[in-house]
């Protein structure tokens, strides 16, 4: 217990002489401090006393050069207005002339595009009626070969349905020959039968079938 | 048995004809050998039966179904010649027609089957063996179409 009594005491004695030496220390800072500060002031004040000198003689001269150029400018603006006068009247002058020149040369211009529209006009329409004829000319040759063309096809198919209508025809009539020949045929195996039916006696029938099977035997049918 | 059946088909040409004696004999010889209820015979029939009765004699209880199967199996595999008429047939003309065959193709087996076509108009058609050939008037017309047509077309003109 005394231990820790005495290390606090040790502690406590060393903080109040670390704030002495602290407080002293300050105390020296600050008036050297305040010290600085004071001569600075006082060289402040002389620097601006000469600062509000030197201003005030700048401020005359510049008053004085700022009349002087006032002066000055009225003189060259009234002269520089009589010079610019002059020259607008030279230039206006010479614009009326230029004018004057453009509105001859213009109307010579329109004059002579007159002229020239004139001559262009009559080659146009010497062109134009060269091309309406060759024009003409073409459309009627071609014209005149399409129609030969036409013509010449319209034959054909002509030429060709024709022949197509005939082989038509004649395959229609070598039909019909064909079914009047097989009615023929059939109309007189009909009249045959007929007749022979009644004619032909029963020994001429198996003349007729003897035949027949000497027949067959000749052709080795039944062996 | 072949002797009996030759001796058969001596007098019998026709398909029918056969089937008909065939059945006759049979009826006659059970209702001889067995007894039985008498069937009605034709006076043809009974013409042929005697004319056949010397034959009959081959027959016994014994062996008579044993000839009768074997003469229906033989008569069933006889050479049939089917024959197609422009002419209904009768008998007498079968019997012409199929006696001229037997002596024309030197087969006296030879059974004939009479058929009526009058589209044939004159002639016959025959099938031997199941192929059909026709030697009919109708045949040769078609043969001579044009010749006929052009003949025709000549009279017309």
């Amino acid at each position: 217990m005394e231990i820790i009594n005495l290390i606090l005491v040790i502690i406590i004695i060393l903080a109040l002489f670390a704030y002495l030496r602290e407080y002293i220390l300050r105390q020296k800072l600050q008036k050297t401090g305040d010290k600085l500060l004071n001569d600075l002031k006082e060289k402040g004040w002389e620097t601006l006393h000469q600062s509000i000198t030197r201003s005030q003689d700048m401020l005359g001269q510049a008053e004085l050069e700022g009349i002087k150029v006032v002066a000055s400018s009225r003189f060259n603006t009234q002269r520089m207005e009589e010079r610019y006068g002059e020259e607008l009247a030279e230039i206006v002058r010479q614009a009326q002339q230029a004018i004057n020149n453009s509105q001859t040369q213009f109307a010579a211009f329109i004059n002579n595009l007159g002229q020239e529209a004139q001559s262009a006009r009559g080659v146009s329409e010497k062109a134009t009626q060269e091309r309406i004829n060759k024009l003409f000319g073409n459309l009627e040759e071609r014209l005149s070969d399409f129609l030969v063309e036409t013509s010449q096809k319209t034959q054909a198919s002509i030429e060709l349905e024709l022949r197509a209508a005939r082989a038509l025809i004649d395959t229609y009539k070598q039909g019909q020959l064909k079914l009047i020949d097989e009615n023929i045929l059939a109309m007189m195996e009909q009249t045959l039968a007929t007749v022979l039916n009644k004619k032909l006696s029963l020994a001429d029938h198996l003349d007729l079938i003897y035949e027949a099977l000497e027949k067959a035997k000749a052709e080795k049918f039944i062996v | 048995m072949n002797n009996i059946l030759a001796i058969i088909l001596k007098d019998t040409f026709t398909e029918l004809q056969l089937k008909h004696r065939l059945k006759v004999l049979k009826s006659h010889l059970l209702k001889a050998l067995f007894g039985g209820k008498e069937q009605f015979l034709s006076r043809e029939d009974l013409n042929w039966l005697s004319s056949v009765s010397q034959t009959l004699q081959t027959f016994h209880k014994d062996n008579v179904y044993q000839i009768l199967e074997e003469l229906e199996s033989q008569s069933s595999q006889l050479p049939l010649l089917t024959i197609y008429l422009p002419v209904a047939s009768t008998d007498n003309i079968c019997l012409q027609i199929a006696s001229m065959a037997r002596k024309t193709f030197q087969n006296p087996k030879i059974i004939l089957s009479a058929k009526y076509d009058p589209n044939l108009i004159a002639g016959c058609a025959l099938v031997w063996k199941g192929v059909y050939r026709d030697y009919s008037l109708r045949v040769k017309i078609e043969e001579k179409k044009e010749e006929l047509l052009g003949n025709f077309k000549k009279f017309l003109k």
